[in-house]
């Protein structure tokens, strides 16, 4: 798996690449405990994760992502945000059947969803 | 009808799913499809290869084959204790995120994916028949 991390304005922008399955979960949970560790500091944050070369996810995927979201609503009810852009179909379809879109915000694109998140307009603008 | 037999084992995973995906993918199962068979695959897998064989190890064994050139079916078979997934009652997917557990889908996804699902201990065997059409 990769992973490549810019921030942009407030927003933490996660590119995620490969297969997210039972051997590469932990690459996963290494990748984004540095930001939630960040959060449970008291650190603000808002993660955004580019999933658009994501394009196999097991429920392994979908157990640090639970985790994730709980830690990131755990420290910081009113700021802490997490959220997933450009699914494929089938994580589309795993997100639709486990109904984690009550879990994360799922935005079409990574563009919609730092316009959404960033709490600035420029914030939006790659 | 194919026959792969390896150890209950993490290693074993890949060459297992890389077997079946081969299998759909000359069998013209769209890239898609392919993806939910890959997914269940491994969702029953590694629920064999972490809770079939507490004490000891064990084989898992996969057969396959295509029926009237529209539907793979997949029987997979361990001796392992007896795991039912009809057994497990299915998680709570409306409930808010402070009231969702952490984990349980993986049996969920099985049940929920494949077109058909059938379990049935046979002796000392726990068979688990699933069914994919194209």
């Amino acid at each position: 798996m990769e992973f490549k991390t810019q921030q942009i304005e407030d927003v933490t922008l996660i590119h995620v690449k490969g297969r997210i399955d039972h051997r590469t979960a932990k690459d996963f949970e290494n990748a984004l405990k540095p930001h939630l560790d960040e959060c449970i500091a008291g650190d603000f944050k808002k993660i955004l994760m580019d999933m658009g070369e994501v394009d196999f996810m097991t429920s392994a995927g979908l157990r640090v992502l639970m985790i994730a979201a709980k830690t990131c609503k755990t420290c910081d009810k009113e700021k802490g945000e997490i959220a997933v852009a450009a699914l494929q179909p089938l994580i589309k379809e795993i997100f639709k059947i486990s109904r984690f879109d009550l879990i994360l915000k799922v935005f079409t694109t990574v563009q919609s969803g730092l316009e959404n998140m960033s709490s600035t307009s420029a914030g939006a603008k790659k | 009808m194919t026959t792969i037999r390896l150890p209950a084992k993490p290693e074993s995973l890949e060459k297992l799913i890389e077997a079946i995906s081969g299998f759909a993918e000359t069998a013209g199962y769209p890239r898609g499809k392919i993806g939910e068979i890959e997914l269940v695959m491994e969702e029953v897998l590694v629920n064999i290869s972490n809770y079939a064989y507490p004490e000891c190890s064990g084989e898992v064994e996969i057969r396959f084959h295509l029926k009237n050139e529209t539907t793979l079916i997949l029987e997979i078979l361990d001796h392992g204790i007896p795991f039912d997934p009809f057994s497990l009652s299915e998680p709570s997917i409306s409930a808010d995120l402070s009231d969702r557990k952490v984990g349980g889908l993986g049996v969920f996804f099985i049940r929920k994916v494949a077109d058909s699902i059938r379990y049935r201990r046979d002796g000392e065997f726990n068979v688990l028949t699933l069914t994919f059409s194209k």
